[in-house]
C-alpha cells in the first residue's frame, strides 16, 4: 500500500487527541459518535431485559385458562414486548453499533450531522420512556384511558422519526464520508449491512407512521370509528413483527457476523462478493410494509408472500456457505465472539427455515398465532446474539480494555438456550394443530418458553457485563488491534478511539486494508 | 530498469453530505406518503366496491382548487431550481428573487389547501373517508410548511453570504426536499383529487 498516498486534512492526530471514554457526563450533551453508540446500546439492553421479561410473562399468560394476568395486561403485554423488543431494543441497538462502528470502518472522523445523530438518540430515549410510561397509565393499543392511547401513539411515532433520523445519519456516513479508495464494494461487511438494513428501515418504517398517523387522526378527531376502533389497532402495525418484515430488523447481525468470521478466521473471506449479494437479497425480501393484515386481510394468500418466504432460504444458503468457507479456509480463534456469531448464524437459519415452512398453506401453521410467534422470538434472539457477538468482537475498542472471554463463552450457551427454548418450543406449540399428539405438552411447551425469554435477558445482561469487563481494573490494554487479525480500518486507531479517529489514512485498495499494509510490510 | 512510480492520489472529493442527508429523508417522507395513499386506494376501493359512493353525501372535491395548487407547486420547483442555477453562478440577486418567488408560492399552496377544506363541506369524523383525505393532505401541509422552513433556512444563509458557485450544498439539499415534496402532491393530485 503507498503509504504517501495520504488524504489531505483528515482527522486529527491520534497522539495529540485525547481519548473519549463514554460516560454519563461525556454522553449527556455530545456529539460524538461513540459517545452516543454507547447510548444506544445500553439503554437498549435495559429495555431488552424489561421486553423479554414481559414476552415471558405473556407466554405465560397463555397457559390454561388464561387466567395468569387479566386479560387486557395479558394482550397488552403480548403486543408491548412484540414492538418495543424491535423499536426499543433491536432497531436501536444495532443503530448505536453503526453509530459507533460505521465511521470507524469507512474512516471518517465523525458521522455525518452529529447534532442530529444525538438529537435521534435522545428522543428516541425520550419516547422509549413516554412509551413505557403510556402503557403503564393504561394507554396501549386498545387502551382504556384516552389521553394515555393518544400518548402511546405519539410515543411510537417520536421513536419512528428518531429511528429514522438515526439511521439516515448512518447511511449518509456510509455513502459520502468513506475514505478515498473505499468503494461500495470494499466497505466492511458490518457497513455494507447497516447501508442495506438501513435503506430497507427507511423504506418501511414510514410505513408503520402513516399507519399510526391514521390511528392518531380517528382517536383524537374522527371518533374512533375505523382505523382508532377497539380492536384493530394493534392488526395495523403488528405487521413489523411478522414475516417478512421481521426480517429487516435481523440485517446489520449479518454483517456482523461476517466480520467476526473473518477477523477471528484471520483470513479473507473467500466469497466476499457472494455474501455481499447474501445479505442484499435478504434485505430485499424482507420488504414487508404491503402484507398488512389489516389492509390486505388475504396477504397470506398471495404467491408474493409465499414466494418470498421460501426464496429467503436462497440467501440464507449463500451466507451459511460463505461462512462455512471462512471457517474452512481459516485457522479460527475460539474466542467468544466467534461462538456467538455461529449461535447467530443458527438461530437465522432456524428462523428462516420456520419462515419458509410457515407459508406452505397446507402446513396450517398460520391458523394460530403461535408458529409466527415463535419465528418471531428465534429472529428476536438472532439479533441479539448477534449484538452480543458485536460487543464482545468491537468491546475492546470501545472500553481500552480486554473484555473477560469466559462472560462470552458462558453467553454462547445461555443465548443458544434461549433462543431454542423459546423459539423453538413456540413453533412446536404451533405444530399442535396438525398433530393431535402434541396437544397435550401445550402448556408445558409455553412454560418452557417464557424460560427462553428469560435466559434471552440473561444473555443481555451477560453481553453487557463482558462489554464493562474491559473497564475493569488490571484489564489488559487492548491496543489498535486486539485480535491481531483486524482487517478493516476501526482496528488502525487508538482503542478506544480519540477524538476525530484517525490521523492520515493510506488510500484503501481491497476490502481488507490492514491485511494489504501488512503484506505489502 | 524502470523506476517504479506509484499512483497517484485520487482527488479529494468533496462530500455532498446535506444532500445525500436530504434525499435519504425525503425518501423516508415520501414513503409515508406511499403508505397512505396505498391505504386511502384500498378503502377506497372497498368502500365502491360495495356499491356506495366514496365521498359522504353533501361533500365534493371541486377540480379548480387542486388543479391550481398543482400549477402553484410545479411554478415553485421552476423557482427553487433557478434559485439553485443562480447560486451556481454567484448571480445572487436572481438567487434571492427566486427564493423570495418560492416562498410566496409555498404560502400560497398552503393558503389554497385551507380554502380547498372548506369548500370540501367534509368533516373528520365522518367516517373513514374524512380521517383518511384529512390526514393525507394535513401531513402535506405539514410537509411543505417543513420544505418551507428549510428553504427559508438557507435562503438566510443565502444572505449571509454562506453559499458560493462552488459549495451551495445546502440550498440544492433543500430543493431536493422541496422536489419531493412536490412530487407527493403530484400522488395526492391524482389519488384523491383527480379519481375519486
Amino acid at each position: 500500500m503507498a503509504l504517501t498516498d495520504t488524504r489531505p486534512d483528515t482527522g486529527t492526530d491520534p497522539s495529540v487527541a485525547p481519548s473519549v471514554v463514554p460516560s454519563p457526563l461525556t454522553i449527556f450533551g455530545t456529539g460524538d459518535h461513540k459517545a452516543i453508540g454507547i447510548a444506544y446500546v445500553l439503554a437498549g439492553a435495559v429495555f431488552g431485559m424489561a421486553g423479554l421479561i414481559a414476552a415471558a410473562l405473556a407466554s405465560l399468560h397463555q397457559i390454561g385458562s388464561r387466567s395468569f394476568l387479566s386479560a387486557s395486561v395479558g394482550d397488552q403485554l403480548s403486543q408491548v414486548s412484540g414492538i418495543g423488543l424491535i423499536l426499543l431494543v433491536i432497531v436501536p441497538m444495532f443503530l448505536g453499533l453503526g453509530t459507533y462502528l460505521v465511521p470507524l470502518q469507512v474512516g471518517a472522523s465523525t458521522v455525518a450531522f452529529p447534532r442530529a445523530a444525538a438529537a435521534a438518540m435522545w428522543t428516541w430515549l425520550l419516547s422509549s420512556g413516554v412509551f413505557i410510561v403510556s402503557i403503564c397509565i393504561d394507554g396501549g393499543f386498545d387502551g382504556g384511558r384516552e389521553k394515555s392511547v393518544s400518548l402511546t401513539l405519539l410515543a411510537l411515532g417520536g421513536l419512528i422519526v428518531a429511528l429514522l433520523l438515526g439511521t439516515v445519519c448512518v447511511l449518509t456516513t456510509a455513502i459520502t464520508l468513506r475514505t478515498p479508495g473505499m468503494t461500495l464494494d470494499r466497505v466492511p461487511m458490518f457497513t455494507f449491512s447497516m447501508l442495506v438494513g438501513g435503506s430497507i428501515w427507511l423504506l418501511t418504517l414510514p410505513v408503520m407512521l402513516a399507519n399510526l398517523l391514521l390511528i392518531w387522526s380517528d382517536h383524537r378527531y374522527g371518533g374512533a370509528q375505523s382505523f382508532a376502533s377497539i380492536g384493530v389497532q394493534f392488526g395495523q402495525v403488528g405487521w413489523i413483527t411478522h414475516e417478512p418484515q421481521v426480517y429487516a430488523f435481523l440485517v446489520p447481525g449479518l454483517g456482523i457476523v461476517a466480520d467476526v468470521v473473518a477477523t477471528l478466521t484471520g483470513a479473507r473471506l473467500a466469497h466476499r462478493n457472494v455474501l455481499l449479494v447474501a445479505v442484499g437479497a435478504f434485505g430485499v425480501l424482507s420488504v414487508g410494509a404491503w402484507a398488512q393484515p389489516a389492509i390486505y386481510p388475504s396477504f397470506d394468500e398471495d404467491f408474493l408472500w409465499q414466494a418470498m418466504g421460501i426464496v429467503m432460504l436462497v440467501p440464507l444458503l449463500l451466507l451459511l456457505g460463505g461462512i462455512a468457507t471462512a471457517l474452512r479456509s481459516g485457522k479460527p480463534s475460539l474466542k467468544s465472539p466467534l461462538g456467538l456469531a455461529v449461535v447467530s448464524v443458527v438461530l437465522t437459519a432456524l428462523a428462516v427455515v420456520a419462515g419458509a415452512l410457515l407459508v406452505i398453506t397446507p402446513l396450517e401453521l398460520r391458523s394460530t398465532s403461535m408458529f409466527a410467534n415463535g419465528q418471531y422470538l428465534l429472529i428476536i434472539a438472532a439479533a441479539l446474539a448477534a449484538v452480543a457477538a458485536g460487543l464482545g468482537y468491537w468491546g475492546p475498542k470501545m472500553t481500552g480494555g480486554q473484555s473477560a472471554d469466559g462472560l462470552g463463552k458462558l453467553n454462547v450457551l445461555v443465548l443458544l438456550g434461549g433462543g431454542v427454548l423459546g423459539g423453538v418450543s413456540l413453533c412446536v406449540v404451533g405444530f399442535a394443530t396438525r398433530f393431535s399428539g402434541l396437544s397435550g405438552s401445550h402448556d408445558t411447551l409455553l412454560v418452557v418458553s417464557a424460560i427462553g425469554a428469560v435466559l434471552l435477558a440473561l444473555g443481555i445482561v451477560l453481553a453487557i457485563l463482558g462489554l464493562a469487563s474491559g473497564t475493569r481494573k488490571g484489564a489488559p490494554e487492548a491496543g489498535d488491534d486486539p485480535w491481531g487479525s483486524g482487517q478493516t480500518l476501526e482496528w488502525a486507531c487508538p482503542s478506544p478511539p480519540p477524538t476525530g479517529n484517525f490521523g492520515d489514512l493510506a488510500v484503501v485498495r481491497s476490502p481488507e486494508p490492514l491485511l494489504d499494509e501488512e503484506a505489502s510490510a | 530498469m524502470s523506476a517504479h512510480v506509484l499512483p497517484p492520489a485520487p482527488p479529494v472529493q468533496r462530500p455532498r453530505v446535506l444532500v445525500v442527508g436530504s434525499a435519504f429523508a425525503s425518501a423516508a417522507v415520501f414513503m409515508v406518503f406511499i403508505g397512505l395513499i396505498g391505504i386511502y386506494l384500498t378503502a377506497r376501493a372497498d368502500v365502491i366496491g360495495s356499491g356506495s359512493a366514496w365521498l359522504p353525501k353533501g361533500s365534493t372535491i371541486p377540480l379548480q382548487q387542486p388543479n391550481t395548487m398543482f400549477i402553484t407547486l410545479l411554478m415553485s420547483a421552476v423557482t427553487l431550481q433557478w434559485a439553485v442555477s443562480a447560486i451556481a453562478k454567484n448571480d445572487r440577486v436572481n438567487a434571492y428573487l427566486a427564493l423570495g418567488l418560492t416562498l410566496m408560492l409555498g404560502l400560497a399552496t398552503i393558503v389554497m389547501t385551507t380554502y380547498l377544506w372548506h369548500l370540501m363541506k367534509l368533516d373528520v369524523a365522518s367516517g373513514i373517508q374524512g380521517v383518511l383525505i384529512y390526514t393525507i393532505t394535513g401531513a402535506h401541509l405539514v410537509m411543505l410548511v417543513l420544505a418551507m422552513v428549510f428553504v427559508a433556512l438557507m435562503a438566510l444563509r443565502a444572505l449571509g453570504g454562506q453559499f458560493t458557485a462552488l459549495q451551495h450544498d445546502g440550498l440544492t439539499a433543500a430543493a431536493v426536499f422541496w422536489y419531493a415534496m412536490v412530487a407527493v402532491y403530484a400522488l395526492i393530485w391524482i389519488s384523491i383529487y383527480v379519481t375519486k
